[in-house]
C-alpha cells in the first residue's frame, strides 16, 4: 500500500511538470527578498514604507529623511526658515515630492477639451534636459571631459522653466518665470492590432517661449532654440528599492551586457560609462563610473542622483554640489545684483544650502525605501502571462533576478547600509542600455549613451503605478497611460518582442499584461 | 550477481520508504490556530467613501465658499467686524481639510490640489515683495504664481498677521492691496476644491470626461488602482497612519525639539493664526472619522471599527478608546490657561502635557500598525 501510494504520488509531479514549464520568477512574492514591504502592496503606500529589516537607528535616519523629501524649500531671504531657503533662483520644482509623488511617478499633464498646450507650472512633474550636438563620445577621458554634455552657453544642461518671483530682469512682467516657459501638447497615432483592436498613443510635443537670453521679438536667436540643441524630456521615477540596485554587482551587470550580440538575439545591452563626482571629489584619477540610475542611467549612485536633482531641479546646493547650476550665467548675475546678493548658494561661512547632515539622510531614505510585495500570484491568468513574459522574451533585456553583493560595499563613497546585502531580488531589468528605436528616441546623447538609448526600466512595483497615482504616465515623457501603450512603444531591439506580443490572441495579452501588473 | 539485485533493490526501497515517512510526518502536524476572519466590506467601504471622504470634501467646497464670500465682504466693506468673519471663515474652512488628511490620497495628490491649498512654508519675501510691487491682483494671475504664495498659510498671514506678539490683527492693519490679494488667492482656493470635490464625484481627471469618478474605484474594485478591496480597507488603515505619525512625530514634535532650550517657534503650523491645536485636532477627529465611519454627532455607521470588530473586538474597542484620548491629550495641551501651541512649547508645565500628547499619539500608531494593520493578512475575502 506504502509503495504504490508513493509511485502515484511521484507519477503525477511528473506529468504535471511535463505539462506545465514555469518560468522561475512565477510564484515570487518577496520582489526585494527582505526588504519587501509588506501590509502595504495593495494600497498608495506601496512605494512609501522603510525596509522591514531597518535597525532602529536606521529607521530614526530614514523617517528624518523622508521629512526632508517632503520638504518645500523657499525663496532667500527667509529669516523665519533660514534652513529652508535657496529654493532656485530658477528651479523645476520646489520639493522632491512633486516629481515623485508619494515616492512614485508624477501626473501626466492632460489638456482640457478645446485646449492645445498648457504651460508647465507646479503641477508638471516633468522638465527637459537639453546640450549642444556634438556626436558620439563613447571612451570617456579626461581630454574630453569624461564624455559629459556641452551646456547651452548661458544656460546649462537643464531647462529650469520655473523660478522665485525676481528671477528674471523682466521680473514685473514675468513673475515666476524661469529661464523660459515651457509648454505641452500632444501628437497623436493609432496602432491596429491583427485582430482588430486599436490603441491610441499620444506623444508629448514642447515649445519654449520667452526664454530670458533674448527680447520677445528676437526669440529666434536665443541660445536654446538653435539647430544644434537637443532636448530630452524627463519624467520623475519611482525612488524605491534604489539601495538594491545600488548593490547589484558590476560584475553581474558586465555580464549581461553584449555590445556585439555575440548570442545574435537581436539585443546589445551596452553598459553607461559616466563621470562620478564622488571619486572626482576624493581625488580619484579615473573618476568614472558605472551608470545605474536615470533615464539613460546616467549616474553612477543614488548619492550623485539625489543630490544632482536636489541642486538641479531645485536650485538648492549641497556639499557634493556645491555651486549653482546657473553659476555665472548672465540671469544668476543680474539675480544677485538686483537682489542684494543675498542667495549665492552658500552663506558667510562658506555653507551650502543643504548641510550635509541633510543630504547623507535624504540619500539614505531614497536607498532604503522598501520594494512592494507581488499580489495576485495565483491568478490564473497572472501564472499565464509570466510565461509568456519569457516566451516573447521580454526576459531578454527585463532580466527577472539578481543577488545582491555581501561583504564591504560602498555605494556613493559610504559603507551600504547591511540591509541590503545578500538579498535575491527580483528587479526585472537588466541595468543595461538598448536601443529602443526611433518612435522612442529623444536624439541626445547622454554621456556614452546615445540619442536612440534608453536603460531599462525595473518593473518591480508597476502594478501599483496608479494606485500611488491615479494620472501617472509610463516613459521617460509619461506618454504611455498604461502597461500596454508602453509595450506599443518599445522598438529597436525590442520590436521582436513586441511584434510578438502584438501577435499573440487577446487573451493572452491580456495575460501578460496581467503578469507585469501583479509585479 | 544476486548481491548487486539485492544492493539495487536495498536502495530504492530505502528511497521510498524515506518518501513515504516524510508524507507521514506531515500528516501528524499540529492543526494551526485559526486565526482568518470572515467580513463583509462592502458597505463600510460604501458609507466611508460616500458619508466621510465625499461628504468631508463636499464640506471642504462649502467651507471654501463662504470664505470666498467673507473675503469679499472685507474688500468691499472693510470693517474690523467683516475682518473677523474672514478671520472665523478660514478657521471653519480648516476644519474639513484637517479632517480629511487621514485620507490623503488619490486626486488630492495626483491633481497637486494638497499643495496648491497647504504649501509650508509661507514664502514671505516673495509675498512681500509682490504686495510691494504690484497695484492689483487677479485670481487669474494668481494661479500661475508659485505654491508658496497661496493657499491656506498666504491667507493666514495676511488675515492674522505674523502671529509673534499677536493673532488679532486690525482693519487699520491691512492694506486694500493685501485685502484684495486676500480675497483673490481664496478665489483660486475655491477652485482647486471645487476641482477636488468632482473628482471624486464627476471624473478623477477634468480633462477627461470619459475618466471615472474617484469615488467608484473605490466603490467597485478590480481595476487599474484597486484590484480588490483589499486595497482599499489598506488604503483607508495607512491613511490613518499617516496622520497620526504625521501629527505626533512632525507637526508637535518637531517644534516641541528635545528639551525646552530647543524649541522652534517657526516650525510650528498655523503659527499665525493660534490656530495649530485645533489643527492637530481635526486631524485625530478625521481619524476619528474613518475609524467610526461617521461624523462626530452623528448615527452609526460601518466605519474601520467594524472590520476590527469582526477580528478582534477586544481591539476594536481599545483602538477606539485610543484615539479619544489622543484627542483629549491633545485637547489639553492649552490649559488652563489656554495656551496657544506656539507659546506651550516654552512653558515647562505644558511641555509636560505636550509629551502626554506626543506619548498617547505613538501609542495610537503603534496599535494600528502592529494589530490592526496586520489584521488585513488574516481577512478572508
Amino acid at each position: 500500500m506504502i509503495m504504490f501510494g508513493c509511485n502515484s504520488s511521484s507519477s503525477d509531479d511528473t506529468t504535471k511538470e511535463a505539462e506545465q514549464p514555469q518560468a522561475a520568477y512565477t510564484f515570487v512574492s518577496l520582489l526585494g527578498g527582505d526588504a519587501t514591504a509588506i501590509d502595504a502592496s495593495d494600497s498608495g503606500h506601496g512605494f512609501s514604507t522603510p525596509m522591514p529589516n531597518l535597525t532602529s537607528e536606521e529607521l530614526d535616519k530614514h523617517l528624518t529623511g523622508d521629512t526632508h523629501f517632503e520638504t518645500a524649500f523657499t525663496t532667500a531671504p527667509n529669516n523665519e526658515h533660514p534652513d529652508l531657503d535657496g529654493l532656485g533662483p530658477v528651479f523645476n520644482n520646489q520639493d522632491c515630492n512633486s516629481c515623485h509623488q508619494r515616492d512614485g511617478r508624477p501626473s501626466t499633464i492632460t489638456l482640457a477639451a478645446g485646449e492645445s498646450r498648457v504651460l508647465l507650472g507646479s503641477n508638471a512633474g516633468i522638465f527637459l534636459r537639453m546640450s549642444i550636438d556634438d556626436g558620439e563620445c563613447l571612451a570617456p577621458s579626461v581630454e574630453n571631459n569624461y564624455c559629459k554634455n556641452v551646456g547651452v552657453d548661458g544656460f546649462g544642461t537643464q531647462l529650469f522653466h520655473r523660478g522665485v518671483l525676481k528671477a528674471r530682469d523682466d521680473w514685473q512682467e514675468n513673475p515666476f518665470i524661469g529661464q523660459a516657459n515651457v509648454y505641452l501638447s500632444y501628437e497623436y497615432s493609432t496602432v491596429t492590432y491583427a485582430d482588430g483592436d486599436t490603441v491610441t498613443l499620444k506623444k508629448p510635443v514642447f515649445s519654449i517661449e520667452k526664454p530670458y537670453d533674448v527680447d520677445v521679438e528676437n526669440s529666434l536667436n536665443s541660445a536654446i532654440l538653435q539647430a544644434n540643441v537637443r532636448y530630452s524630456p524627463r519624467n520623475g521615477m519611482p525612488i524605491f528599492g534604489l539601495g538594491l540596485l545600488e548593490l547589484i554587482s558590476e560584475a553581474d551587470i558586465l555580464a549581461l551586457a553584449d555590445e556585439n550580440d555575440s548570442n545574435n538575439d537581436g539585443i546589445t545591452g551596452r553598459p553607461n560609462w559616466v563621470f562620478d563626482p564622488v571619486k572626482a571629489k576624493n581625488n580619484d584619477p579615473i573618476p568614472v563610473s558605472l551608470g545605474r540610475f536615470g533615464w539613460k542611467a546616467s549616474t553612477p549612485s543614488v548619492r550623485v542622483q539625489s543630490l544632482e536633482a536636489l541642486r538641479g531641479d531645485m536650485g538648492i546646493t549641497n556639499p557634493l554640489f556645491p555651486e549653482e547650476s546657473v553659476l555665472n550665467t548672465p540671469l544668476h548675475d543680474s539675480y544677485l545684483a538686483r537682489t542684494g546678493f543675498v542667495d549665492t548658494g552658500t552663506d558667510e561661512q562658506g555653507n551650502t544650502e543643504a548641510t550635509q547632515q541633510f543630504s547623507d539622510e535624504v540619500v539614505f531614505y531614497a536607498e532604503t525605501l522598501a520594494v512592494p510585495a507581488r499580489r495576485n500570484i495565483n491568478d490564473e491568468s497572472v501564472i499565464a502571462g509570466a510565461q509568456l513574459f519569457t516566451q516573447v522574451n521580454c526576459t531578454g533585456c527585463h532580466q527577472p533576478d539578481f543577488i545582491t553583493s555581501t561583504g564591504k560595499f560602498f555605494v556613493g563613497g559610504l559603507a551600504a547600509p547591511e540591509v541590503l546585502k545578500g538579498q535575491h531580488i527580483y528587479p526585472f531589468t537588466d541595468m543595461l542600455l538598448h536601443d529602443l528605436g526611433e518612435g522612442l528616441a529623444d536624439n541626445r546623447r547622454d554621456f556614452t549613451a546615445n540619442g536612440q538609448e534608453w536603460k531599462t526600466r525595473p518593473l518591480w512595483g508597476i502594478g501599483l503605478t496608479k494606485t500611488v497615482n491615479p494620472a501617472a504616465g509610463f516613459l521617460h515623457d509619461g506618454r504611455a497611460g498604461d502597461v500596454e501603450e508602453a509595450i506599443l512603444w518599445h522598438g529597436g531591439e525590442a520590436e521582436q518582442s513586441k511584434n510578438a506580443y502584438m501577435a499573440l490572441a487577446e487573451a493572452d495579452r491580456q495575460s501578460l499584461i496581467d503578469f507585469v501588473m501583479s509585479l | 550477481m544476486i548481491f548487486k539485485k539485492s544492493l539495487l533493490a536495498a536502495a530504492i526501497s530505502a528511497l521510498v520508504l524515506t518518501a513515504c515517512g516524510g508524507s507521514s510526518s506531515d500528516a501528524e502536524t499540529p492543526t494551526v490556530v485559526e486565526t482568518n476572519f470572515s467580513f463583509e466590506a462592502t458597505e463600510m467601504i460604501t458609507n466611508l467613501t460616500n458619508d466621510v471622504i465625499v461628504a468631508g470634501y463636499q464640506n471642504l467646497n462649502d467651507g471654501a465658499a463662504d470664505f470666498l464670500l467673507a473675503t469679499q465682504n472685507l474688500v468691499n466693506t472693510p470693517t474690523d467686524k467683516n475682518l473677523a468673519l474672514a478671520q472665523q471663515a478660514w478657521k471653519d474652512v480648516r476644519v474639513p481639510w484637517e479632517q480629511g488628511e487621514s485620507h490623503i490620497f488619490g486626486p488630492v495628490d495626483a491633481l497637486s490640489i494638497d499643495p496648491h491649498l497647504d504649501t509650508w512654508p509661507l514664502n514671505t519675501s516673495d509675498l512681500e515683495a509682490l504686495l510691494a510691487s504690484q497695484a492689483s491682483f487677479s485670481a487669474d494671475e494668481l494661479k500661475t504664481f508659485n505654491d508658496d504664495v497661496q493657499g491656506f498659510h498666504t491667507m493666514e498671514f495676511l488675515l492674522f498677521g505674523d502671529g509673534v506678539e499677536d493673532n488679532e490683527k486690525s482693519i487699520d492693519e491691512m492694506t486694500t492691496l493685501e485685502s484684495e490679494y486676500l480675497s483673490a488667492a481664496a478665489e483660486v482656493f475655491k477652485t482647486y476644491t471645487q476641482s477636488l470635490l468632482d473628482a471624486w464625484i464627476v471624473a478623477n481627471d477634468p480633462n477627461d470626461a470619459n475618466s471615472p469618478a474617484y469615488k467608484d474605484l473605490l466603490l467597485t474594485t478590480n481595476n487599474d488602482i484597486y484590484a480588490s478591496q483589499l486595497g482599499v480597507v489598506e488604503e483607508l488603515i495607512n491613511g490613518m497612519i499617516g496622520i497620526i505619525d504625521e501629527v505626533g512625530n512632525g507637526k508637535i514634535a518637531e517644534p516641541f525639539g528635545s528639551n525646552i532650550d530647543n524649541i522652534d517657534t517657526s516650525k510650528v503650523e498655523s503659527q499665525y493664526s493660534w490656530n495649530s491645536l485645533a489643527d492637530f485636532t481635526d486631524n485625530i477627529r478625521g481619524v476619528q472619522n474613518v475609524y467610526r465611519g461617521e461624523f462626530s454627532g452623528q448615527a452609526d455607521k460601518a466605519g474601520i471599527i467594524d472590520f476590527v470588530n469582526a477580528a478582534d473586538a477586544d481591539l476594536a474597542t481599545r483602538v477606539d478608546t485610543e484615539i479619544m484620548d489622543a484627542i483629549a491629550a491633545i485637547e489639553a495641551i492649552a490649559g488652563e490657561s489656554d495656551l496657544p501651541f506656539r507659546q506651550a512649547i516654552n512653558d515647562a508645565d505644558a511641555r509636560v502635557r505636550i509629551q502626554a500628547a506626543i506619548d498617547a499619539l505613538s501609542t495610537l500608531q503603534t496599535s494600528f500598525e502592529n494589530d490592526v494593520l496586520t489584521k488585513l493578512q488574516d481577512w478572508q475575502q
